[in-house]
């Protein structure tokens, strides 16, 4: 959408705007580059913001890229005043902490689908690692003194006229931030934060895209520290500790999360860090109100400041209307090769064994049942192919490819799509932007995810599936997480769907269905497997429903399989009868 | 020169043993109850900053230790109350709310002692000779006790019935409560015991180490690598990694420097967890 048709948008970036030019006329110089400095930290906070706020991963040493920043500009400032070539090297002071942060996020986020506290205390000992450091080295930090004597950036005066340049830098990343939150990217974002699992089985790189989160944040932080440096004309090492790190995450905090972040990371950072500035020194339980405040606002109104605005900009918002869609482009066809084999496949975990050489092939197309009693590695199979169980002995392949070694996404971008047992949504998700989520999962390029346009793509599919599920369009701004049980069922099979897999998993997809739910979501499956003409491996409990849809059903028992056949040969088989009945084989 | 290597291997054994007893606390609280203590370090802090009470106050010194027993478990029971029990099952918003109550401890420490460094004026600085080397006798307690302490809990841990039922509610916390197990009140002891832990290893650190309001930071960290290094949830992995984490810390920093001693150990826990999320002992 135009920017001038959301005055939500735009409506709080003018009042900042506003803002930062009238708050110099309101005092003397002293006043303005106050507000610089404070305006500079409240970037860094952004920053946090956006990792924290957005993606849900906690940065606790976010000084560090701030400080490294501020050293590299003005080393560089300082050699350049001698030979100007070395200008050359100052956008390491962006470009070094933005890669730090990704790396670092990339090797973190590698292995794990979660964010946990892991990242966040690796990030703390950086930054404390990094004051240190900043003391010992001191032939080239200067050590606890700090490195003085930084010239002023050429062209501008650290008492007056850098601030406009402060001004400009700070609304510049404020609508660069609002600009990426509304486009696909931020969507997948506020996606991780909610259930990076479900991401995964979409196929997104979802380590990818933490990592270039952090990335941005790192760059903000480098940002805020290279103006910083000539700012303040000297660097010490407390612009890398932990201290500051803690201030900046209270100040992110207390200012607000949300639509509004950016906006509440500088209030936060202009109006806490200024009173604490002022009064640490006269009021000795200054800082500790302060930690208190952070407490009751993380207890009580996660929403933060701006928050308490947010009423207000939703009565700004004008409800879009139906804007032209777009085709998304399409996903490859299937092959003739679409065999699905199991090797004698073993998994193991904590020295139970759960599949116990497990040989499976399914080469035809259309419904396959998989029954077997609790406990004979029905869902275990799945969780083997996606990455989520390690498979000790045998081999999976799919089309051909061994399965062995590749994570859940990358498993999914071979065409297996996957429906778990229990719906597993974005609780706070509108049922629009996980539609949305879906059609752009393995379509869309990076570069896409970065276009307005991508938010129009349809593909044929939901058209045909939004005339059987009415609530997907009646219902469409409504959080995911207040619809009912069945719903969400319907919800996540859809999802499962629009992405066009080669091979669905479908984990017990009634479960928790009534009669006529139930008989609605298998006339879904049976047609949309059909129409795609893909493979579905369907587990299931109701063996009406397994007659319904399969034509050929594999019993597994104790992680083997048993036999295989049509349900009616199935239920004649003694063996199976043993199995149902209790007996051991 | 064999004078040396005894000297070298103590203090690499007794470098283990610190590292242990700091981070039993939090292997408690973050291998046990799955929660995130970010004002571990805190507690300790506390434990340290109760024996300069105690001498200040001119008590015997030794009444630090019950002194910083109590005033960690009255914390940690008003703390579990407050913030670890609402936020039972928003996991993220518990590490910030423990990080905001380290904040908290450390500023109000601060607000009533200054930011300057404490010292403990203790007597005990006779030495002992082990194996024709002389060692001072208060670490060779304070390793004596922690291993005796480690032996005790374990037996506790897999023999006694509380211990049973605390393995019951980490194994499966739904059926422990179905099962009749008040699994709300096992957690809250076990927040307190861990917290408890915390101060206790302060006040018996007091003596060896710097004492000021930012302190708890480093063990924080400290005992944090020792699990990711270690793995949660078992006193092997306790050990092993206090080990792992003691022995690198010991050698890289008498090679070349404390600070490098850092990195070697950070670079160590990134390493685990890129290659090796689960720590050299796996929950069995």
């Amino acid at each position: 959408m135009a920017w001038w048709r959301a005055p939500e948008v735009f409506g709080p970036w003018l009042l900042l705007a506003a803002a930062l030019v009238a708050a110099p006329t309101l005092g003397d110089d002293y006043l303005a580059y106050q507000l610089g400095l404070y305006l500079l930290y409240g970037l860094v906070a952004q920053g946090i913001a956006l990792t924290w706020g957005r993606c849900g991963f906690l940065p606790l040493g976010q000084a560090l890229f701030f400080g490294l920043g501020a050293y590299v500009s003005g080393l560089v400032l300082k050699a350049a005043e001698v030979h100007s070539a070395w200008w050359a090297a100052w956008p390491l002071a962006v470009a070094l902490p933005a890669g730090l942060d990704w790396g670092l996020a990339r090797v973190l986020f590698a292995r794990r689908s979660e964010s946990g506290p892991f990242f966040s205390l690796i990030t703390l000992a950086l930054a404390m690692l990094g004051f240190q450091f900043a003391n010992q080295w001191s032939s080239v930090t200067g050590g606890f003194n700090g490195l003085g004597g930084i010239p002023d950036l050429p062209g501008f005066d650290r008492y007056t006229t850098l601030y406009w340049l402060i001004a400009g830098i700070v609304l510049a990343a404020t609508a660069g931030w609002v600009w990426l939150d509304r486009m696909p990217l931020g969507t997948l974002w506020r996606a991780v934060a909610e259930q990076e699992n479900r991401l995964q089985f979409f196929g997104f790189a979802t380590d990818r895209l933490k990592a270039l989160a952090f990335g941005l944040s790192g760059a903000l932080g480098g940002l805020a520290g290279a103006i910083y440096a000539p700012h303040q004309g000297l660097v010490t090492p407390q612009a890398t500790g932990f201290q500051l790190s803690a201030e900046l995450l209270i100040w992110a905090a207390v200012g607000g999360r949300g639509n509004s972040s950016p906006y509440g990371a500088l209030l936060g950072a202009v109006g806490i860090g200024w009173l604490s500035a002022t009064l640490r020194q006269s009021f000795v339980y200054w800082e500790v109100m302060v930690a208190l405040l952070f407490i009751v606002v993380v207890l009580r109104h996660p929403g933060g400041a701006v928050a308490l605005a947010a009423p207000l900009w939703r009565q700004l918002a004008r409800r879009n209307g139906d804007e032209p869609a777009v085709a998304a482009p399409a996903m490859p066809g299937g092959t003739d090769d679409e065999t699905l084999a199991f090797e004698g496949v073993r998994v193991q975990q904590s020295g139970v064994t759960i599949l116990d050489g497990l040989d499976l092939v399914i080469s035809t197309r259309g419904v396959h049942g998989l029954i077997g009693p609790n406990g004979a590695g029905k869902t275990s199979s799945f969780n083997a192919m996606s990455a989520r169980l390690p498979v000790t002995a045998g081999s999976i392949r799919w089309r051909g490819r061994c399965l062995a070694g590749l994570t859940a996404d990358a498993v999914a971008r071979l065409g297996i799509g996957r429906k778990s047992q229990i719906p597993s949504i974005f609780p706070t998700m509108s049922v629009r932007d996980h539609l949305r989520i879906a059609i752009w999962a393995q379509r869309a390029s990076g570069l896409d995810l970065l276009r307005g346009r991508t938010q129009r793509w349809r593909t044929p599919l939901p058209d045909t599936l939004t005339a059987e599920l009415p609530f997907l369009s009646t219902q469409a701004d409504r959080a995911a997480g207040e619809l009912s049980q069945g719903q969400r069922q319907m919800l996540e099979l859809v999802l499962t769907f629009l992405t066009e897999p080669r091979l669905l998993l479908l984990d017990e997809p009634c479960a928790g269905l009534s009669t006529h739910e139930t008989a609605q979501q298998l006339a879904l499956i049976e047609r949309t497997v059909a129409s795609l003409r893909a493979t579905a491996l369907l587990i299931e409990h109701d063996f009406a429903a397994v007659e319904r849809l399969a034509t050929q059903v594999h019993v597994l028992h104790q992680g083997r399989l048993l036999v295989i056949g049509t349900l009616a040969e199935l239920q004649a088989d003694e063996a199976v009868q043993r199995v149902y009945a209790g007996g051991r084989k | 020169m064999e004078g040396l290597a005894v000297t070298y291997s103590l203090n690499l054994l007794y470098q283990c043993a610190l590292l242990a007893l700091v981070a039993l606390g939090l292997a408690i609280v973050f291998g046990q109850l799955g929660i995130m203590n970010m004002a571990h370090g805190e507690f300790l802090m506390l434990g340290a900053y109760a024996m300069v009470v105690v001498q200040r106050v001119g008590l015997p010194l030794w009444l630090g230790v019950p002194l910083a027993a109590l005033a960690c478990a009255v914390i940690a029971l008003v703390v579990e109350r407050i913030l670890i029990r609402p936020l039972a099952h928003r996991p993220f918003d518990t590490l910030l709310a423990t990080w905001g109550l380290g904040i908290l401890m450390r500023k109000s420490v601060e607000a009533v002692f200054g930011r300057g460094y404490q010292s403990i004026d203790h007597g005990w600085t006779g030495t002992l000779e082990v194996v024709g080397a002389p060692y001072p006798a208060y670490r060779l307690g304070l390793m004596a006790a922690v291993a005796v302490a480690l032996g005790v809990l374990a037996w506790w841990y897999r023999r006694s019935p509380a211990g049973a039922r605390v393995q019951a509610m980490v194994a499966n916390p739904g059926l422990a409560e179905a099962m009749g197990l008040n699994t709300r009140r096992l957690a809250m002891w076990a927040f307190v015991a861990g917290s408890v832990c915390a101060g206790i290893a302060g006040a018996l650190l007091a003596p060896l180490v710097r004492i000021e309001p930012a302190m708890g930071m480093d063990w924080l960290l400290a005992s944090f690598f020792v699990l990711v290094v270690g793995g949660l949830g078992t006193l092997g992995g306790l050990l092993a990694g206090a080990a792992l984490i003691g022995g690198t810390q010991v050698a890289v920093s008498s090679a070349l420097d404390a600070t490098w001693g850092t990195v070697a150990v950070l670079l160590l826990a990134i390493l685990f967890l890129w290659r090796r999320p689960n720590g050299l002992v796996a929950r069995a």
